[in-house]
């Protein structure tokens, strides 16, 4: 028996330099779905955080207390340092989503996210709990190696060629363990649920007016469908988190997994969880399957200018 | 993860506070281990220092446009959490939040009680839901103090 088969196995899996590109299109995803985070919460800055808010920074480190990264409790607590800091931070997630001084805003990014959660822990859903781990080991990822503007610039320089340097991908494999661990979880506590062993569990799901969004036509609301719905939605947890590792089943599981969080996101309201989760597929995708997509959009412009060119020629 | 054993709780235990600190916590237990089998929403009734009252309301999602939902579904995760007699530390800021918002120079807000509406979702034996009779309690008395309203 050979005793270097897991370590090879493990070196490969987090060390073997690939290419960056699927990290970089998760970067600006992931600062996409950011930003919408924060135009959302636009109008309650103030009274989801500000000094006379619904959870007043006392009664938060109260409730939780122990040292937490929070910059809200360094800060002044009047409403100009406050929104000052949301400033902050939308300007860093846009920079971020495009990619200039990529490192220095990941960085910013999560410790921002990781103030806004501490600050008011009772208005988090799972979207936000995933862009805070995700974003801690973006830091760390060569996030603005592609598709930045900090790419383009070094190469205009002369510091760097065009082509995109392979690099270590364990940053990733952490985000990609994340979202797996986040679908493992989810269905190992579903299934302590009688409901979810029974198939009633999606029954009360859809029957709770707080988180219906749009109608849903009543066929899909009848006892059948909703007990094959319950089960499909273990099925589904299982597999992403699990089986979605194995090579050949991967795209089929993530196509899946993608019409699964449409459907979620049409019919039920939690904004932008779906998308926050959906972000991270991207980190799945095989960096020479990324690159062809790459190659042949960019072959499509080229051809498409030269028809026009010609066109007006 | 839902594994209780005397490892496991060390472990836990051990990295918890450094978790914590850094933000890398997490819980991922949406609607499990079964979901909610009740709906319910949050009112307060705001009685002024002259005698009369008004009933406010929070936010209800299902009486919301799509638009205002997107924006607002922070208040339903609030209000899931402020009927939970767990975080009854959070019952003192909502009373006086609500006071500054029903308050002004003429009109002073002296007590704030929060109320809670709820109706359970039967399961019918020839598999059609039900609606449950609305019940109604009053769970959190406060009474206004003058700095509350600065």
């Amino acid at each position: 028996m050979n005793f270097r088969i897991v370590p090879d196995a493990w070196n490969r899996f987090f060390f073997a330099p690939q290419s960056p590109t699927p990290v970089a299109l998760f970067r600006i995803l992931y600062g996409v779905v950011v930003i919408a985070t924060l135009i959302l919460l636009r109008p309650d800055w103030l009274a989801w955080y500000g000094p006379h808010s619904w959870v007043t920074l006392s009664t938060m480190q109260k409730m939780e207390p122990g040292m937490r990264l929070n910059l809200f409790a360094v800060i002044p607590q009047t409403n100009v340092a406050i929104e000052t800091l949301f400033w902050i931070f939308l300007a860093s997630a846009i920079l971020l989503t495009i990619g200039l001084l990529t490192r220095v805003n990941t960085i910013v990014v999560f410790l921002c996210l990781a103030s806004i959660d501490q600050r008011n822990l009772h208005i988090l859903n799972g979207g936000d709990t995933f862009l805070r781990v995700a974003g801690f080991f973006l830091i760390f990822a060569p996030a603005g190696a592609a598709f930045s503007l900090d790419h383009l610039i070094r190469v205009r320089r002369g510091r760097e060629s065009s082509e995109i340097p392979l690099s270590s991908p364990w940053a990733q494999r952490m985000i990609q363990i994340e979202m797996a661990l986040l679908y493992f979880v989810s269905f190992c506590w579903k299934i302590q649920g009688a409901s979810w062993i029974h198939g009633t569990a999606l029954y009360y799901v859809y029957h709770l007016d707080e988180i219906q969004r749009f109608p849903l036509p009543q066929w899909l609301l009848t006892p059948a469908i909703l007990k094959l719905g319950t089960w499909s939605a273990l099925v589904m947890e299982f597999s992403l988190g699990v089986l979605v590792w194995i090579k050949k089943l991967r795209y089929k599981i993530l196509l899946l997994g993608l019409i699964f969080h449409l459907y979620l996101e049409y019919s039920l309201n939690v904004p932008m969880f779906q998308w926050d989760v959906l972000s991270a597929y991207v980190l799945f995708i095989d960096p020479g399957d990324l690159d062809r997509v790459w190659c042949w959009m960019r072959d499509r412009v080229a051809v498409h200018r030269l028809k026009r060119q010609d066109a007006t020629e | 993860m839902p594994i209780n054993n005397s490892l496991i709780h060390f472990v836990k235990e051990s990295v918890r506070p450094y978790l914590v600190w850094s933000g890398l916590f997490q819980s991922w237990d949406m609607f499990s281990p079964d979901p909610k089998s009740v709906n319910s929403y949050l009112e307060a009734v705001v009685i002024y220092s002259d005698g009369t009252s008004q009933l406010w309301s929070f936010p209800r999602m299902e009486l919301l446009g799509a638009k205002d939902r997107y924006f607002k579904e922070r208040y339903r995760k609030y209000e899931e959490n402020l009927q939970n007699n767990d975080y009854a530390d959070l019952w003192p800021d909502a009373a006086r939040y609500i006071a500054r918002l029903n308050s002004d120079s003429t009109h002073r807000v002296q007590k704030v009680l929060l109320v809670v509406r709820w109706s359970d979702i039967i399961p019918r034996g020839d598999n059609s839901y039900d609606r449950g009779p609305w019940d109604v309690n009053v769970f959190y008395t406060y009474t206004v103090k003058p700095e509350d309203l600065q």
